[in-house]
């Protein structure tokens, strides 16, 4: 039995690109569309993913776990630029690193992505009280992504917090000095 | 399926009605053929995320808005990856409202229906919930009582396992309870000042249809705690229709399941007054055909059985064989959801939650339990918990990421459900301008909240918030959002029990008034909704009602 997707998605391929529109997207039916999980769709420009990259470190660096680059966060950050966000939330990002690197040109003759760590912790802050041109709504929506993709990230979870896979048992008054890293949620 | 093959009943839907169905027929003797329009969902094998962390779900579990907002808008973003695969696809299976009366129909997609995904709390009615409308003069008044449904309740509490404390409370009857998961050490101090400033208010722990004992001999675990249950569990520690009432059916011998499957209408015999048979089609090829059986269990949830029972019409009208006296479609209902509150809790800095419950605590209803001056009838009753989150520190660096290794202080938050009233203009019916991929006419909803679910939601929030304040929380805050119908996912009515067939659709045995031999068991005979989750009622309503099939056709009745 041939179902009607393979069937359409043979006369896809008779007809190439120039299929009509109705025809294409009932060859797309799909019941549950796939979300990607592959290489992100990019988004950034090599300048700006090795700023993206430099600045989530400062912002989760390496301490005595693991910070946001070994965690993968510039790649979840690209991700949820590339497959998540609208345009409005991409133009938030890719104009605060507009500015920073402008800043960072200004101040210290290289992009942000060169500059030294105190110097991208200076622009960071610059971002945060917002001295920049859209330094403030940057700061906040580049903070959240590199939190939310550090602690979603396996080293966030069962390195930097301590994670139980099967708890089994439920205790509502458990000791915090007994807690070395705090639980995974 | 062979021309040859001949069932009993059929039962439409599997998930906590069908799947109920399926098991008490099968389970007194019939042979059965339940369908699901959703494709199969085998238990454990086919629960992909079932145990996964963030990092091993597409996308850390976060669904691509644009994605969400095209293809599953009913879920008004809730939906995510892990569950994704559980929910029908809206774009491609649209129906039908006016623009400014939206309905959200959160639909899903798979053998099991909607038990797979459920909020698992698990009540049973009060009596007052069934003589409410009498009372009042609202509505029709219900054909049965609580003591009717009781032995049921009890009966289906035994199988599934529900966990929860005995309160002795008559307007929230006890369940046959297995123990309850445990307060914490906040939600305890929470309880003692709320009863205390608040009498004759009680804070209760959650009743669960998580089990808190093993079922060996359903091969179902206790729960481990784990909080992923949508993802679905492969200990069977929920009750869903996989891990419950598959399994039984299966065991008989006697159950022919198919996915993929679905029901456009049931045929009808208007001379003898019987359904002869259900018209399905195969979603994989479009085939239809139309397959008898003496009997037939409609459980395909409220609004899907709605759109069965509205196209089940003589060919040359567009009227049902099941509207002749205007009720069917009428009262449909859902519950008020969109009210929060939350505060912080003071103290117990030292203590912390290990482990991950699948539920909290609850506020039953306090509001007209007696003769009260409020401008709403009904009530509400809020579900909540308190849980302590990392630490939110600001700024960037190491300090920051070393500061989030402390916990914050114990944040305590809750949510109304609260009862809506029925009202015969809201209602759904067939829009024959619009047609499904399959030909049927699109289910089309008129369904909005009047001023007295308005001025509910009011109160529920101002009294929320009070509750928590005056029991010495601090930082409270609440919010009402816009609530779409249909949110709350506890749709019901369309097809309301009466003692009247000529103001209701269903006879108080679910039987329809226009088919003896036509059972309808899901939300949609609901003739009111209770303030407090369905499914549960679902579940002892569709054992009553088998029993009483049976019975009537072992009794050459049907």
């Amino acid at each position: 039995m041939i179902d009607r997707r393979e069937a359409l998605a043979g006369v896809v391929a008779v007809f190439g690109a120039n299929l009509f529109a109705p025809l294409a997207r009932a060859a797309a039916y799909q019941p549950n569309p796939v979300i990607n999980t592959g290489p992100p769709a990019p988004v950034f420009t090599a300048a700006q993913r090795a700023a993206v990259a430099a600045l989530s470190e400062r912002v989760l660096p390496t301490t005595d776990t693991p910070g946001a680059i070994a965690a993968g966060v510039p790649e979840y950050i690209e991700h949820m630029m590339g497959d998540w966000a609208v345009d409005d939330d991409r133009a938030t990002i890719l104009g605060g690193l507009a500015a920073i690197d402008a800043r960072s040109m200004a101040d210290y003759k290289v992009p942000a992505a060169k500059a030294t760590a105190a110097q991208q912790d200076a622009l960071l802050t610059l971002a945060m009280n917002d001295q920049l041109t859209g330094g403030l709504p940057f700061f906040t929506a580049f903070r959240q992504l590199v939190i939310s993709g550090y602690y979603t990230s396996e080293v966030g979870i069962t390195q930097e917090r301590h994670y139980l896979p099967v708890p089994g048992d439920y205790d509502g008054a458990y000791p915090y000095s007994k807690v070395k890293r705090i639980f995974s949620s | 399926m062979a021309a040859t093959d001949r069932f009993d009943a059929i039962v439409i839907g599997s998930g906590v009605s069908g799947g109920w169905a399926a098991k008490e027929l099968t389970e007194k003797g019939l042979r059965v053929l339940m369908v699901d329009r959703g494709r199969m969902v085998e238990h454990g094998e086919d629960y992909p995320f079932d145990g996964k962390p963030a990092y091993e779900i597409p996308a850390r579990d976060k669904m691509p808005a644009a994605l969400a907002k095209r293809d599953y808008f009913a879920l008004n973003g809730w939906v995510s990856p892990a569950t994704q695969p559980f929910f029908i696809n809206d774009r491609l299976n649209p129906y039908d409202y006016d623009a400014p009366n939206k309905f959200n129909w959160v639909r899903p997609s798979v053998v099991g229906g909607k038990s797979l995904t459920w909020g698992r709390w698990s009540f049973r009615w009060s009596p007052a919930d069934f003589e409410a409308n009498k009372r009042e003069g609202v509505g029709t008044d219900w054909p049965i009582r609580y003591d009717d449904v009781a032995p049921w309740y009890e009966y289906v509490e035994r199988y599934i396992g529900v966990s929860g404390g005995k309160e002795n409370l008559p307007y929230l009857p006890d369940s046959e309870f297995m123990p309850p998961f445990p307060m914490n050490v906040a939600e305890v101090w929470l309880k003692e000042r709320l009863e205390r400033e608040f009498p004759g208010r009680k804070l209760i722990n959650a009743r669960l249809s998580n089990i808190t004992e093993d079922k060996p001999e359903q091969n179902r675990s206790r729960c481990q705690k784990r909080a992923q249950c949508s993802h679905g569990c492969s200990f069977g520690a929920y009750f869903s229709t996989q891990a419950v009432t598959l399994p039984a059916a299966r065991a008989t011998g006697r159950l022919t399941l198919r996915s993929d499957t679905w029901a456009t209408n049931v045929e009808y015999d208007p001379q003898r007054k019987r359904v002869t048979g259900v018209r399905l089609v195969d979603a994989k090829t479009g085939r239809a055909e139309v397959v008898p059986a003496r009997m037939v269990f409609l459980c395909a949830s409220a609004m899907s059985s709605m759109h069965v029972l509205l196209n089940s019409r003589p060919a040359d009208s567009q009227r049902s064989w099941f509207h002749s006296n205007g009720a069917l479609g009428s009262g449909v209902m859902d519950h008020i959801f969109r009210v929060g509150v939350s505060g912080e809790i003071p103290g117990m800095t030292d203590l912390v939650e290990f482990g991950r419950r699948p539920g909290g605590v609850y506020v039953p209803r306090f509001r007209n339990l007696v003769a009260e001056e409020l401008p709403f009838k009904r009530g509400y009753g809020y579900q909540g918990q308190a849980f302590r989150q990392a630490a939110a520190p600001e700024g960037f660096g190491a300090g920051m990421k070393h500061a989030m290794r402390e916990y914050g202080p114990w944040r305590f938050s809750m949510g109304a459900f609260g009862e809506c009233l029925p009202y015969d203009d809201n209602r759904v019916m067939l829009n024959f301008d619009k047609k499904d991929r399959f030909g049927t006419p699109l289910l089309r909803f008129d369904v909005t909240f009047r001023d007295n679910e308005i001025k509910m939601m009011d109160d529920a929030l101002e009294q929320g918030q009070l509750m928590l304040r005056q029991a010495g929380l601090t930082n409270v805050t609440g919010g009402r959002g816009a609530h779409v119908p249909g949110e709350a996912i506890h749709e019901m009515g369309g097809a309301r029990m009466g003692r009247d067939p000529g103001t209701s659709v269903l006879n108080g045995f679910n039987q329809a008034h226009d088919a003896p031999n036509l059972f309808v068991t899901d939300g949609s005979q609901m003739a009111s909704v209770s303030c407090v989750n369905p499914s549960l009622t679902f579940m002892a309503m569709t054992a009553r009602a088998a029993d009483h099939a049976v019975k009537q056709m072992k009794a050459g009745m049907i």
